[in-house]
């Protein structure tokens, strides 16, 4: 093979080492990154209470562009540990919560719209823990509670409240503090 | 004698020359290891590059706004995933709202500090609306007023229900934001609650608030 086939032959497979890098790097990114949501969050994954991520009247916030008008709340669950129950009460403010897996984005968001007497009551868990449940279930008494299967085990809720006059920026930030994460245990023995 | 020492130096010369030519001729290993940089430097530097920017794909355009409903969504691609994760942000779900983002007039001039803008007059339909405007930094440009914005239950409009929104460095009569001091801005509408984030309504430029430029400071 003469000198320059091979130099082409070599940047050739070079090109070829390029693609795969740059798609491995990208689908990478959002497991290595220590900026993202879920690792800036990882320090809630053991409270019961959201951690308050942006308070519209301080205007502190990690958030790039966040909107000023919003209360954020958000807690970092692992599922390992069993399903994790997110409570949030809503009254005159609009309110909308979403889950996000870690690395794959939001799976699931609704608004105040769907909440029950005056509270949101979200139970987030894996495909097994689903099972399980479902098969400890009495059928005669079926549970009320929202479920909501998770794509996988690791991931972060976030409620966010609306002010729409400066005036009811306190009451968001009390009512985004006040959601609970908890972890509701499997019926029956635990698992671990 | 010249007859005969010329095949002498036509044989030999060759020789030692292509013995010579042999360690020159670049080894595997230097055209693997060629091949193994271009490679790591192209493919890092482009995901780099890339990541770096708007969301690629997915973009939604109106007038001078521009959303991605996919990035809230399960069917996020990968490059909006990688893209989140590097900014550490907390996308909107579709269930919740839809931002779109303008950094450019309704003639697609850029958003600078330096120029009067008048926003109006509709918005798609949403249950709230926020308009905010932020500085170069991306921090919503509260200036000593603490105002970066308004929203939907503040603004005031016209019996008809228009609004308009002077953009500008000296106060204004009506809905007056003010501009920082330099650098360009950009400006975000996010709809909460709205039928727009499920593609179940039509989107516009005209469904959208325009975004008109007026005296600039020279």
């Amino acid at each position: 093979m003469s000198e320059s086939a091979r130099f082409v032959l070599a940047t050739l497979c070079g090109l070829v080492i390029a693609g795969m890098v740059h798609l491995s790097a990208v689908l990478a990114m959002p497991w290595l990154s220590e900026n993202d949501a879920f690792s800036r969050l990882a320090g809630t994954l053991s409270a019961d209470r959201a951690q308050i991520v942006a308070a519209p009247a301080t205007g502190e916030t990690w958030l790039p562009q966040p909107d000023p008008n919003l209360a954020i709340s958000a807690c970092a669950y692992n599922l390992a540990d069993g399903p994790v129950r997110i409570a949030t009460r809503t009254g005159r403010l609009f309110q909308s919560l979403s889950f996000h897996a870690r690395g794959a984005g939001v799976f699931y968001a609704v608004t105040d719209r769907a909440a029950i007497r005056g509270s949101l009551d979200l139970v987030v868990m894996t495909r097994r823990q689903l099972d399980e449940i479902l098969a400890r279930e009495d059928e005669e008494d079926p549970s009320r509670d929202v479920r909501i299967v998770a794509p996988s085990s690791e991931g972060f809720a976030v409620v966010r409240v609306l002010a729409t006059t400066p005036s009811q920026r306190q009451e968001a930030e009390e009512v985004a503090r006040s959601v609970a994460c908890t972890i509701d245990p499997l019926p029956g023995a635990p698992r671990r | 004698m010249s007859a005969g020492a010329a095949p002498a130096v036509d044989g030999a010369l060759p020789r030692p020359a292509t013995k010579r030519r042999a360690p020159r001729r670049t080894s595997t290993a230097t055209l693997i290891l060629y091949a193994l940089a271009v490679g790591a430097g192209l493919g890092l530097s482009s995901a780099y590059l890339l990541v770096r920017r708007d969301f690629p794909i997915g973009g939604v355009r109106a007038g001078p706004w521009v959303a991605w409903p996919r990035v809230g969504s399960r069917e996020a691609d990968p490059y909006a995933r990688a893209i989140v994760a590097r900014r550490g942000e907390v996308p909107l779900g579709v269930g919740e709202g839809l931002a779109f983002t303008a950094a450019t007039d309704s003639a697609g001039q850029p958003l600078t500090a330096t120029c009067e803008y008048r926003i109006g007059s509709v918005t798609p339909p949403a249950r709230y609306w926020t308009l905010t405007l932020y500085d170069q930094t991306g921090r919503p440009a509260l200036g000593d007023l603490g105002r970066a914005g308004f929203t939907s239950g503040e603004i005031m409009r016209e019996a008809d229900g228009r609004f308009a929104i002077t953009l500008a460095r000296d106060p204004a009569p009506g809905n007056w934001l003010r501009q920082p001091a330099a650098g360009p801005v950009r400006l975000v509408l996010r709809l909460y609650d709205t039928p727009v984030a499920a593609g179940s309504a039509a989107l516009d430029a005209a469904s959208l608030p325009a975004i008109e430029r007026g005296v600039c400071a020279p």
